[in-house]
């Protein structure tokens, strides 16, 4: 381990580390825009200029690794006054149209003339102009006068998808980036050059005036989108509603994680936020007359505990969802023992087999199959899994059989079946957070909270267990599950109902030997992998 | 691939010379120019259709063959006339009246720097120094230099020319 | 004139002919150096104190001395013909006439240092030289003078010619190698050095024409011998490619020793029309400016270094007192501007911005702010970038400004040139 000195600072660095992430340790800032920690480097826009002893000129931080006994100076006369000038020839050809961009807020151009530029503007010539407000696929837009040509958006295209559609093409000022003549930029993982790239170029066209950056909040969780569980921070609108029609998640971001997802996520994943804000069930309704009627939770409650108590334990069915948090899963274990109810499942099979690679997607698209499988939301002795309680409904074995989540009427079953079964049951009773077929059918309907509005905790594939936070109120009159789950457990008197999910997550670490010692705590930024995993047990 | 009806494809033979120059390398990569060369000679000038046809034989994507392609000068990417002069207009050769070869030339040609003549024979571009410079000024004729240049000079040059 | 190395062939008919080199003593050198050692090649080559001829005037011996003793992978000789600086053409003489020399010169360095394949990279416009070339390179296989086995000696060496497609930066060596590649030629990154990880992420040596086509009478003569023709730190004689305001434009080749003034007096001629000189750019147009008085200067990399400016290619372009300065800085500065790669921002956004400056000033709206922020703009950009090419740039930028600012201003404050009133430059903006 290289052991050099930084503005006087020493520190020790691991082998092959460069010279802006062995400063970023000691807190130092060394600015940048080409280098990438995810990309090769590429060394083009020559800001990360520091000083090295012994070395009469100014190098790039980037492509220099950490020496032992190097001395390095990132605030001498010579650096700053390097970074200005560096400033200035990055932003002459630039059109300045902050107030029209999407980035202004978050732009590094912006940023980095606060901070290192602060020069007076001095170019009087015709500006290079170059293509703008290009469609380069469903989801990215290209203004190429504001780009820096960092080449940030080629590499990854280059190297992490290896799908090769940008290029910069022309040379000097005349350089652009793009894509090949009828091309489009449309691989699975496009909307990342938008994360990436450090300036107004590649904006999300979805994202595209909707909201100004300074009046989002954000919040970590982790997507939903499939069984890899990537890292995410949820952006969300509340201060300025009007600004994008109501919709309250203004965009999801990738948030780093080595373990998981590096620096990335999916379209599929970064998109797919739409049914946070839209076609969501906002009350509980009970079907009356083959009506829904919007009742109170009081009255909702008060009819699920007498359905539950009026049949027998044989009659009714629990089909929780690998959607569901850690904590939820666990609460529906124990609402299982309670009823002393053997029918339980969690999977449904998906009506079509889900999109997979070999980078982040996996086919299987629940957060956290994982965490129920070891939870063990099985069906306990002779009791019935998913597929055999639709039967037994069916032939009237089955009389009351409570969903959460799935939409049964669209999986992977013969629909006919599921709808026949569906109709001969005597009560059913739908936990979810967006209208679809079952609340068509259900008896009662309970409106839930989605993933972006609640605590918990999701295990990825891998088993890494890894939690989710509360982004926004939940909708309406919707709840989370857990709380659901936790009145209706105490209703039930299985105990009071827990005041937070960490609560929950207590029990279940001491309940569930694979959840044995993880506390919130411990789980911090990157979450912990199950304890099996971890002791490389079977699986 | 067309391009107004016609196919973009090399002969078998220059396949064999595409493969040949391939394996000639420790890179295949590294024959794309000499193939893009080739495409040149073979098409006139690369079009998008080309550009994507030769990144079919290097397995590489288009938007990399076309990165190459616009960043080399002597890459066509529009047609080009049956001849094509260059004339240089770096410091020797303006030094020594450059800007006037250019002006008769414009005059002779009747078109801009950079455009074809109506009738497809010549196209005239003004280029950066050939290295030629003790014959200034001076042009690039298809594959000639020519040298200290005057305007008879120029005259018969383009008579010259079929 | 001195004694003649690298053109004694050029007025012979058929110089470019294997029989013709041949009878000239052509491949003595290399038969003497198979029976040299490696180590002894480079003995001799870093006595000869010869340094690189393309433009940067690094000693050569030095150079192949940075190749790792312990890789195991090949290594290749890459020789840059790929002639580009404004100003100089002494490469293409050599290709045309003298190609047995090229050939020759490389192969004694191939075998000094291990490399049985070599690229000859040769730039896309020389057509002619690249016939020649090639048909000299096919007589060397069928003598065996290259390929297996040379001359008996048991070495082998492979050779490919690989023609540019029109860029400048290919001149610089790791864009070359980036070109060579089949990529655009944007430079790399050092470390590494291509030394280290060059083409094809293989120990490379870059060598100039020139360069190479000196090995073989160094080789036949020594070391010693070449080193005395030169100074303490260059020896040898070399190629200067005089163009221009002069009588006689050409190739010359002099010692190191010889001064500017001889050069361009003697040699080439003077002024024609007995006008007087104004400045000569003595290293391609690279290097700095001297005025008429800076050009009693011995021609060595250090002594053009001591006054101010740089060897460089040896390109010597020479303007007489109805050069307008400005108009000559605009020229290559629309050159830098059109031939930047566009890689490093400080090079792709300041050559464009000088040249607008530039033409501004030229079209008669100037503004009294233009001089000082051309100076500035210079000094800024300069030692930040990837290659040297901007540092090519900022040599004329700083010194045309910096030795004529009176020309500068007059444009500014009059709108016109002070040398030749009412002349109107065409083609401003245009690039």
């Amino acid at each position: 381990m290289p052991r050099l000195t930084i503005d006087g600072k020493e520190i020790e660095v691991p082998a092959g580390a460069n010279l802006i992430e062995a400063a970023r340790r000691l807190g130092i800032e060394i600015p940048h825009y080409c280098y990438h920690p995810g990309l090769s480097i590429a060394g083009q826009c020559r800001l990360c200029m520091v000083e090295l002893e012994k070395n009469p000129r100014p190098q790039i931080a980037c492509n220099m690794v950490a020496m032992d006994g190097m001395v390095v100076h990132t605030q001498t006369p010579k650096v700053l006054e390097t970074r200005k000038s560096i400033m200035e020839f990055h932003l002459i050809n630039h059109p300045l149209d902050c107030p029209v961009c999407d980035q202004a807020g978050e732009c590094w151009l912006q940023i980095y003339y606060m901070k290192h530029g602060l020069y007076d503007s001095r170019f009087v010539e015709e500006k290079v102009h170059k293509p703008k407000a290009v469609p380069l696929g469903p989801h990215v837009i290209l203004d190429a006068e504001r780009c820096i040509l960092c080449s940030r958006c080629t590499r990854f295209c280059d190297e992490i998808t290896k799908t090769g559609e940008l290029g910069i093409f022309n040379r000097g000022d005349h350089s652009e980036v793009g894509l090949f003549p009828g091309k489009v930029l449309d691989n699975r993982y496009s909307g990342n050059v938008v994360d990436i790239c450090p300036v107004g170029a590649l904006t999300d066209r979805d994202f595209r005036f909707q909201v100004r950056v300074w009046y989002l909040d954000t919040q970590k969780s982790v997507c939903p989108g499939c069984s890899r569980g990537c890292n995410i921070e949820i952006h969300s609108n509340v201060r300025r509603p009007h600004h994008a029609q109501g919709r309250r998640v203004a965009r999801l971001k990738p948030r780093y994680n080595p373990h998981v997802n590096d620096w990335w996520i999916c379209d599929a994943g970064r998109y797919g936020f739409g049914s946070i804000d839209q076609g969501r069930i906002t009350f509980p309704q009970l079907r009356e007359g083959g009506l829904l009627r919007e009742v109170t939770w009081r009255e909702a409650l008060a009819l699920l505990i007498d359905r539950l108590r009026a049949y027998g334990p044989d009659e009714i069915g629990l089909l929780a969802s690998p959607e569901m948090t850690n904590e939820e899963l666990f609460l529906i274990r124990r609402l299982a023992e309670t009823l002393g109810v053997k029918n339980l499942d969690f999977q449904v099979p998906p009506r079509e087999p889900g999109d997979e690679d070999d980078f982040l997607l996996r086919a299987d698209k629940n957060p956290n199959t994982r965490g129920a499988e070891a939870i063990g939301l099985w069906p306990a002795d002779r009791g019935l899994d998913a597929w055999e309680m639709l039967e037994a409904l069916r032939r009237e074995q089955l009389k009351c059989l409570w969903v959460f989540h799935h939409d049964v009427t669209r999986c992977g079953w013969p629909e006919g079946a599921v709808l026949e079964a569906l109709q001969a049951a005597q009560c059913l009773i739908y936990t979810g957070s967006n209208v679809n077929g079952m609340t068509e059918r259900a008896h009662l309907v309970l409106p839930a909270a989605t993933y972006a509005e609640k605590e918990g905790t999701f295990t990825n594939f891998e088993g890494r267990v890894q939690r989710i936070r509360k982004a926004l109120p939940p909708l309406g009159d919707s709840r989370a599950d857990w709380e659901i789950l936790g009145e209706c457990l105490e209703a039930l008197n299985a105990g009071p109902k827990p005041n937070r999910p960490e609560e929950v997550f207590r029990a279940l670490a001491h309940a569930v030997p694979a959840f044995a010692g993880l506390t919130y705590r411990d789980l911090g930024e990157y979450g912990l992998m199950l304890r099996e995993v971890a002791h490389g047990a079977s699986r | 691939m067309s391009l107004a009806g016609q196919m973009i494809a090399f002969t078998p033979a220059q396949l064999d010379e595409v493969r040949r120059l391939q394996a000639l390398y420790p890179d295949p990569r590294a024959a794309l120019l000499p193939v893009l060369q080739l495409a040149q000679e073979a098409f006139d000038f690369i079009s998008p259709d080309v550009e994507q046809y030769v990144a079919g034989l290097f397995d590489l994507s288009p938007a990399h063959v076309h990165e190459v392609v616009t960043f080399y000068s002597l890459f066509f990417t529009k047609p080009v006339g049956r001849h094509v002069v260059s004339v240089c207009r770096t410091l020797s050769c303006h030094l020594l009246g450059a800007p006037d070869v250019v002006a008769y030339l414009k005059e002779r040609l009747g078109i801009e720097a950079g455009a074809t003549t109506k009738d497809g024979k010549v196209t005239f571009f003004t280029v950066e120094c050939l290295c030629a410079c003790e014959m200034a000024p001076m042009m690039q004729v298809n594959d000639r230099y020519e040298g200290h240049l005057t305007r008879e000079k120029i005259d018969r040059i383009l008579e010259r020319l079929e | 004139m001195a004694e003649l190395l690298l053109m004694r062939r050029f007025e012979i008919p058929d110089s470019h002919t294997l029989r013709v080199y041949r009878e000239t003593g052509g491949y003595q050198g290399l038969a003497k150096a198979f029976g040299m050692t490696p180590v002894a090649i480079l003995d001799a080559v870093k006595r000869s104190n010869l340094r690189g001829l393309g433009g940067a005037g690094f000693p050569t011996a030095v150079k192949w001395g940075f190749l790792p003793k312990d890789s195991p992978k090949p290594r290749y000789l890459v020789v840059n013909a790929d002639e580009g600086e404004p100003g100089t053409f002494k490469d293409r003489y050599l290709l045309e006439r003298d190609p047995h020399a090229l050939i020759e010169g490389m192969t004694i360095a191939a075998y000094a240092i291990g490399s049985h394949l070599s690229f000859v990279y040769i730039r896309g416009e020389y057509i002619k030289p690249f016939r020649i070339f090639s048909a000299a390179v096919h007589e060397a296989y069928e003598a065996g003078l290259l390929g297996k086995g040379i001359l008996g000696s048991g070495f082998d060496l492979e050779v490919i010619i690989h023609r540019g497609a029109g860029a400048y930066i290919c001149g610089e060596e790791t864009g070359l190698i980036s070109s060579l590649e089949g990529k655009k030629g944007w430079p790399k990154l050092k470390p590494p050095f291509p030394a280290v990880r060059g083409a094809f992420d293989c120990p490379t040596i870059v060598n100039n024409v020139e360069t190479l086509c000196h090995l073989p009478h160094i080789i036949t003569l020594g070391g010693q011998w070449f080193a005395a023709l030169g100074t303490k730190t260059q020896g040898g004689t070399r190629m200067y490619s005089v163009s221009g305001h002069v009588v006689r434009p050409g190739v010359y080749e002099l010692p190191v020793t010889a001064t500017l003034r001889e050069l361009i007096e003697n040699h080439a001629g003077g002024m024609p029309r007995g006008r007087r000189l104004k400045a000569v750019v003595p290293g391609g147009s690279s290097a700095q400016i001297l005025t008429a008085d800076e050009i009693d200067v011995t021609m060595d990399v250090d002594g053009l270094r001591d006054a101010g400016t740089m060897a460089g290619s040896a390109g010597v372009i020479v303007m007489d007192e109805s050069t307008c300065i400005p108009e000559a800085l605009w020229v290559l500065a629309r050159f830098y501007a059109h031939e930047s790669c566009g890689q490093c921002t400080p090079c792709r956004e300041s050559t464009g911005w000088v040249e607008k400056i530039l033409a501004r000033i030229l079209s008669g709206k100037g503004r009294p702010e233009d001089p000082d922020n051309l100076l500035d703009i210079a000094r800024r950009g300069a030692g930040t970038t990837i290659c040297a090419f901007y540092d090519g740039a900022v040599n004329p930028y700083l010194s045309y400004v910096e030795k004529f600012r009176s020309e500068f201003d007059y444009h500014i404050h009059h709108g016109e040139c002070d040398v030749q009133p009412g002349r109107v430059v065409t083609g401003l903006g245009t690039r």
